[in-house]
């Protein structure tokens, strides 16, 4: 036996140990052992290692081009006792086909970091990570990968009970406990092609599950899913749980995106998978998911971010990919809304002639308020193209052309409540916003398929604050703490700053099909958009996704509203709108309109009919919204509901208009109102609100031809003729004067939305004209509506 | 003050012109019409209805539609005066439905008799339906004493009723701009 020869044993099973004390970190899935490949296994004659492992380490470096990144306080070993060990059992067999076997069981096991820092950047860390388990699995090696006889396969399962994986920062942990997972990974290769390591996985399946999702703000607890100072359970997000059978191809290749670092360029199917996310019981599911996406050219390094900060950066030369969500069910029934499908693609462009591209700077510190350990994320992204489809009872519309774009920082903090140098902080994981510039747009919506003309219809979603496009600045947190309403769920507390916005309430293709041009619209600019919530609570309930607002107040001052181009159309002045709502709530529920007489009176068919109208069954799937917004009376300037109209400002030496120099119109205290003092407080009771009902469905509907000739494509018809479609016709469809029965099944899709909107009283106390000189009149003392009740159908179309 | 009155004529123009000289407005040639694959813009079905079977109120005053005793409708009241009285519009109810109510923007850069060239901005176009079904629409015009039927002292005079059913033409578009000093 030659030299080299007699060493590869030792590798091998060198290669392995390494394997198993890492497996857990790079492989997502595993499997328990069948009766079968146990015998298999105790039938060999082999080494067994028993090892009970206690490892620290205070600092591990990586240096990439002599810039390095510290991992500190590494340990392994007892997740139980911090100074304990993990007990290790390794049996290593050579099979008869000469491949070794490790068969192992680890228990009690934590893997942590206290600390991870940057060079360079004393006095910030990204905070600690931790993970728990005990493993029982195997893992097979073999001589020759998928290219020849140089590489190895690979054949591994496990299953890992007790899991826990931690993010600690400044003595506030999130964690996920209570993991399981089984994992089943075989023929994996291993090969040396050209430079690159190439690591073939044909088919990993598994399935896994969080028991909880918790939050602890106690210095002293580490790790455990029970208070120590209480003895109760630590709060929890909820429970999730999925499935999995994917493909994947990784190759792994030297070089970073400047000098030393890494490269990883990656090809993944999912053939099938799930997840859930349980509530106290209550599941949101996305069921049936298939897809795949293929990563090229990620590159690691540690390089500094575009302002030289230290940074592990990751940075990425594109990304594609599509996922089809067979079913999405929320609620207590397991009904679904339907069916959703992406695709994306993430690559360099240029937006408002400025160029993106998809990066993350990883950096320690997160808020520097909330202590010096923190994740901050110097990122850029760059959506070039996204079809976001939503199909329900087989009819499908297409939100078309989605692109964004951004540049800046997110910091990631575990907080707990308190004001720290003047910083307000709450329980839970707070997600800072910095100096994000981004934005969005979409190109239109396609109802039907692919090829159906763009159109219009996001107008009808203004209502849940749906801009078809949206530019901004944007500055401040949300912070999500663990518990809902009731038992487990979310909650959310919300500071969040707007500046130099643009949105599109209406907007007109960016892109027709002769290439970009300047998107047109009706638009809200010189947007500064100051919003707050309170105590927002999110629960899966019996009957969908229910969110709740304690409080919110927000100012949203719109500098001009435009009508034509974004920065040159012509304004119709200055509009400020306060909200300032309690109580305030939404539910999604699934299910859409149902059974609607469209255009027409009645609950039945003949009654329908009858009035003039169509009687439209649309289906069991779709998406309803139920807002209830709860207007308070004022209390103070900051926290009310009013609306002012500036119009006739003065300009500053730019040509500017500069706003509080002009006329106002101001409708003053605007709230609601259940109509008197039913409980006796000596305030009137506000509980009611104002109640709309919004169902989202795609449907056929009605479109009538509105002058005679020929249409914006070409199809000649009679004024009043009928527009049916015909995949025979050269346009896709054709006018037809009195359809027959058949005729009217083809009638076009639309994007249907049947809203309705009610409210007992709703008050406006005073109307205002303000001139910036002779000061405020009052033109009006008093608006009251009452007992309103408001349905409205409506079906959006192309316009033929 | 011309250019005032150029902006007021031309608006007028807009929304009294009738909608097949605005759409020869917007023909297009065949070799434009090869490269768009659509031209954004929404065209709405459906109706809206107020107070179809009463509103959310259930009191002294308020009922549902089938209660004779009660009013059913929504209610609107405001006032002018400090302590005044208030002008109300009672009982308001019915249901509209069209087919063909159509929503954009565009630009007017042609047309209306050389005015559009002159004009040359973008709007936002209220496209009208050529028909709208009214279904028993109805409201009354009244003067009351109090905000709410239901506050002490309560006295209302109700002045007259309008009552609309039928079909209603509604041709042209209504077009909307900004005019002025913003």
């Amino acid at each position: 036996m030659s030299a080299s020869n007699r060493i590869k044993p030792v590798a091998l099973i060198a290669s392995g140990l390494v394997w198993v004390i890492i497996t857990p970190w790079v492989v997502a899935d595993m499997k328990s052992l069948d009766d079968s490949a146990l015998a298999n296994i105790s039938g060999q004659s082999g080494l067994t290692m028993e090892l009970e492992l206690g490892l620290t380490a205070d600092r591990l470096s990586y240096f990439d081009d002599g810039k390095g990144i510290h991992l500190e306080g590494f340990r392994v070993g007892s997740a139980i006792d911090s100074s304990g060990q993990a007990f290790h059992l390794v049996r290593v067999d050579i099979e008869e086909d000469a491949s070794l076997n490790l068969d192992y069981l680890v228990e009690d096991r934590r893997i942590e970091f206290g600390d991870i820092r940057l060079a360079g950047a004393p006095g910030v860390s990204m905070g600690g990570v931790f993970f728990d388990h005990s493993l029982a699995g195997y893992l097979n090696i073999s001589q020759g990968g998928s290219v020849g006889g140089g590489g190895y396969t690979f054949d591994s399962a496990y299953t890992m009970t007790g899991g826990r994986l931690g993010y600690r920062t400044n003595g506030n942990e999130v964690f996920l406990d209570d993991i399981t997972m089984n994992v089943e990974a075989l023929g994996i290769t291993l090969d040396v092609v050209g430079d690159t390591l190439a690591l073939n996985a044909p088919r990993i399946t598994g399935d896994w599950a969080v028991g909880a999702i918790r939050y602890s703000s106690n210095p002293l607890n580490h790790g455990v899913s029970v208070d120590s100072g209480t003895g109760q359970p630590l709060p929890s997000y909820g429970s999730l749980s999925g499935s999995y059978d994917l493909s994947s191809n990784t190759g792994i290749t030297a070089g970073g995106r400047s000098g030393e670092g890494l490269r990883i360029d990656n090809e993944t199917v999912i053939h099938s998978a799930s997840f859930l996310y349980k509530d106290d019981g209550k599941a949101l599911a996305l069921r049936d998911i298939t897809g795949a996406y293929r990563i090229n050219d990620l590159r690691l390094d540690v390089a500094p971010d575009w302002q030289n900060r230290p940074a592990l950066a990751l940075t990425l030369g594109s990304m594609d990919g599509q996922f089809n969500i067979g079913a999405i069910e929320m609620g207590g029934n397991g009904q679904s809304i339907g069916e959703v499908n992406v695709s994306f693609l993430l690559e360099d462009q240029v937006f408002n002639g400025r160029n993106y591209s998809n990066a993350i700077y990883l950096q320690g510190g997160g808020h520097p308020d909330a202590g010096p350990q923190g994740l901050r994320l110097a990122t850029k992204w760059s959506l070039r193209l996204a079809d976001f489809s939503y199909t329900e009872d087989g009819n499908r519309v297409i939100f078309s052309g989605l692109q964004s774009w951004g540049q800046g920082d997110v910091t990631v903090n575990v907080t707990r409540d308190g004001v720290i140098n003047g910083t307000e902080f709450f329980d839970g994981l707070r997600i800072g916003f910095e100096n994000i510039r981004a934005g969005y747009r979409i190109n239109g919506l396609r109802v039907g398929s692919e090829d159906a003309p763009l159109q219009g219809g996001t107008e009808l979603l203004l209502a849940l604050g749906f801009y078809p496009a949206y530019e901004f600045e944007l500055d401040g947190h949300m912070t999500l703490g663990a518990g809902g309403a009731s038992g487990e769920g979310i909650t959310i507390n919300s500071d969040v700053r707007i500046r130099d916005g643009k949105a599109a309430i209406i907007a007109v293709p960016y892109d027709e099909g002769n290439g970009e041009v300047p998107q047109k619209g009706l638009w809200i600019t010189e947007l500064d958009y100051d919003s707050h919530v309170r105590d927002m609570t999110v629960d899966v309930t019996q009957e969908g996704l229910a969110i709740i607002k304690g409080e919110a107040w927000s100012t949203m001052d719109i500098g001009n509203l435009r009508v034509g181009d974004k920065e040159s159309g012509r304004s119709f002045g200055r509009f400020v709108v306060q909200k300032y709502e309690t109580g305030s709530s939404m539910t999604v529920v699934p299910g859409g309109a149902g059974d609607v007489c469209a255009g027409g009176m009645g609950d039945s068919p003949s009654a329908c009919a009858d009035s003039g109208g169509v009687w439209e069954t649309r289906g069991e799937e779709g998406l309803t919204v139920r807002l209830k917004q709860v207007f308070a009376k004022a209390a103070g300037e900051s926290r009310k509901n009013a609306l002012t109209w500036e119009t006739n400002r003065q300009t500053n030496g730019v040509g500017e208009a500069m706003n509080g120099t002009g006329t106002h119109l101001v409708l003053n205290d605007i709230h609601t109102s259940d109509g008197g003092d039913f409980d006796g407080d000596g305030v009137d009771d506000n509980s009611f609100g104002v109640r709309t009902d919004l169902s989202v469905d795609v449907y056929q509907t009605r479109v009538v031809k509105k002058a005679g000739g020929p249409d914006a494509m070409g199809v000649v018809g009679n004024r009043g003729d009928e527009k049916i479609m015909d995949g025979s016709s050269a346009a896709g469809y054709r006018y037809v004067a009195n359809p027959t029965l058949l005729e009217t099944e083809n009638r076009p899709l639309g994007f249907a939305v049947k809203a309705r909107s009610q409210f007992k009283e709703l008050s406006i106390n005073n109307i205002d004209l303000v001139h910036p000189v002779g000061g405020a009149q009052t033109a009006v003392y008093g608006v009251k509506m009452q007992n309103f009740d408001i349905k409205a159908n409506l079906t959006a179309t192309p316009i033929p | 003050m011309i250019a005032m009155l150029h902006r007021t004529s031309l608006a007028l123009i807009v929304l009294l012109l009738p909608l097949p000289t605005l759409a020869e407005l917007s023909r297009l040639g065949d070799e434009a019409l090869s490269g768009i694959s659509g031209q954004g813009g929404i065209y709405l079905s459906g109706d809206i209805s107020i107070n179809e079977l009463g509103g959310p109120v259930e009191n002294s005053y308020f009922g549902r539609c089938d209660d004779a005793d009660k009013k059913c409708g929504a209610r609107f009241a405001y006032r002018l005066k400090e302590n005044g009285g208030w002008m109300v519009l009672d009982d308001i109810r019915g249901n509209f439905a069209f087919e063909g109510l159509t929503l954009r923007v565009r630009k007017v850069d042609s047309g209306f008799g050389g005015d559009g060239e002159l004009f040359n901005r973008d709007v936002l176009e209220l496209g009208l339906p050529n028909t709208v079904r009214f279904n028993d629409v109805q409201f009354k015009i009244s003067a009351s004493s109090t905000a709410r039927p239901t506050d002490p002292g309560f006295q209302q005079t109700d002045i007259f009723s309008v009552d609309m059913r039928g079909e209603v033409v509604m041709e042209g578009n209504l077009l909307v701009f900004p005019a002025g000093n913003p």
